[in-house]
């Protein structure tokens, strides 16, 4: 998979949150990085969608997580804006178990990623001209190697 | 014959509500929230509702009873929210609720927080017309809803896509360094600025877009960028217009998509409910709209249109009053309780 991206549509960010769909696994971490509109919960969404979760993915933000299942895979999807660390998953008080699901988490930079041995880091930014660019950066061998297709 | 007398338990999200109504007459209102605790991380911190829940539990039963003059042996039904919301809180209420119910040896009735979001009308302007359309809008939810029975059939016709209305107050009271929650500061700044002064954008108002479901993420992003171009020129920002423009913007798509839905649909009653109910443009551009378009709206007062244990006890008196079935005693929590079942 690309590194690299340009997203000049919203529906550019879906299709990349689509494509990651296909390589993710039960207990894997995806940490969002971006500031606010830089397409964090488009992404999810379209994550969410290819997965197969039957109901639209909407912002966590005001409840800090939410689990979506239905889908390939349970989807947790969490914005840790408010958050002052996350030792643990359970203090989010979820009913779902992160080995089983994928856990997509929003502004969790610094502070989820002991959650999961490894992870990848999706950078999302928004350019001046309003079109978004995400990095794909993978955090351990493992995520290395499937970016590069080699499983 | 007297009407029955119902407690209701609400603890879906931070606020710690008991009510107690007679028929549609509320004789009690008892709050405790757990915002001050969630204020530190801007936001509402499921571990941190349901501890909070659960220290203020029986005190707030205490004030309710002691509030309405009645004994508990008084309560002929016990009504609580079973969803949707976050489920370490709701279970805290359903076992307070369950407990009553059991020690008293009344009827359990588990019922659905958005439909005792409109129910809760009922106690300030009687019983509702039915068919009618709810608005519902919070922090946590934004849904256009078709109410043919309160009791029985609520039909959901539209909701948010992305973020909830209170939420795109949140963030936007974020970019302009105001406090959380958002809507107070924004509605209060907003009274100093001109709704005209920029022209954000109107999520989902395209001939193509769903006509009920709204978007909000889009207009937070606008005002994002907006405001950031401005403190890179370094210029000032003119905050009461930012406030004014953004919450005409939600105000405008909302209002028009309700009275839109109640042409559809044929209905000329609108009620009007949630947090962002209280905010004042919204209840003035909806009131305008209304008028003109021969809808009869109902407004809720502020207090009542936050979440509360006086909504949940309405509409448990009116299951009680329409003879619906009550719970089974191992009603559970379901954290996203479809808005169409209206107890379980």
């Amino acid at each position: 998979m690309r590194r690299e991206h340009v997203l000049p549509t919203v529906e550019d960010t879906r299709a990349l949150g689509a494509a990651l769909a296909a390589v993710v696994r039960p207990g894997d971490l995806v940490v969002l990085t971006g500031p606010l509109g830089a397409g964090k919960t488009a992404l999810t969404q379209g994550l969410g969608a290819a997965l197969g979760v039957p109901e639209p993915v909407t912002s966590p933000t005001f409840v800090i997580a939410r689990v979506h299942r239905g889908g390939r895979l349970p989807l947790v999807h969490v914005d840790a804006y408010r958050l002052g660390g996350v030792a643990d998953v359970d203090d989010l008080d979820l009913d779902a178990s992160t080995e089983e699901s994928v856990t997509v988490v929003e502004w969790g930079a610094g502070l989820v990623e002991q959650l999961a041995d490894e992870h990848l880091e999706v950078r999302l930014d928004r350019r001046d001209d309003d079109v978004r660019t995400a990095v794909l950066v993978p955090r351990g061998p493992r995520w290395e190697a499937r970016l590069d297709g080699d499983r | 014959m007297t009407e029955p007398l119902v407690i209701g338990f609400e603890t879906s999200c931070d606020e710690t509500g008991v009510g107690v109504v007679r028929g549609h007459t509320l004789l009690a209102d008892a709050l405790a929230t757990s915002v001050a605790e969630h204020e530190r991380f801007g936001g509402v911190v499921p571990e941190i509702a349901s501890r909070a829940h659960l220290e203020a539990m029986v005190p707030t039963v205490h004030r309710a009873l002691a509030e309405a003059g009645v004994a508990p042996s008084d309560v002929d039904a016990v009504a609580v929210t079973a969803g949707p919301g976050l489920t370490g809180a709701l279970l805290v209420g359903l076992a307070a609720a369950k407990a009553y119910a059991l020690a008293l040896d009344k009827p359990l009735y588990g019922v659905n927080h958005l439909a005792a979001h409109v129910a809760v009308d009922e106690l300030q302007h009687g019983r509702l017309a039915e068919p009618s359309l709810a608005l519902l809008v919070s922090g946590g939810h934004s849904s256009l809803l078709l109410v043919p029975d309160l009791a029985r059939e609520v039909t959901p016709l539209g909701r948010t896509i992305d973020d909830a209305a209170g939420e795109a107050f949140d963030k936007v009271a974020r970019v302009l360094g105001m406090p959380f929650p958002g809507g107070p500061p924004i509605d209060r700044a907003a009274r100093e600025g001109d709704p005209a002064a920029i022209d954000f954008p109107r999520g989902l108002t395209g001939p193509r877009d769903a006509p009920y479901d709204v978007s909000f993420s889009g207009l937070k992003t606008a005002v994002a960028r907006w405001v950031e171009a401005r403190r890179r020129a370094g210029e000032p920002v003119p905050v009461a217009d930012v406030a004014a423009s953004f919450q005409e913007a939600v105000a405008d798509v909302l209002t028009a998509k309700a009275v839109r839905a109640c042409r559809d649909h044929g209905v000329d009653h609108l009620v009007l409910g949630g947090g962002v109910a209280a905010n004042s443009r919204l209840r003035a551009l909806a009131e305008e709209r209304c008028a003109a378009a021969g809808i009869v709206l109902r407004v809720p007062s502020p207090r009542l249109c936050t979440d509360n244990g006086a909504m949940v006890a309405a509409l448990g008196s009116r299951l009680v009053a329409a003879g619906v079935a009550p719970s089974a005693p191992d009603l559970g929590a379901d954290s996203s309780l479809p808005v169409e079942t209206v107890s379980r």
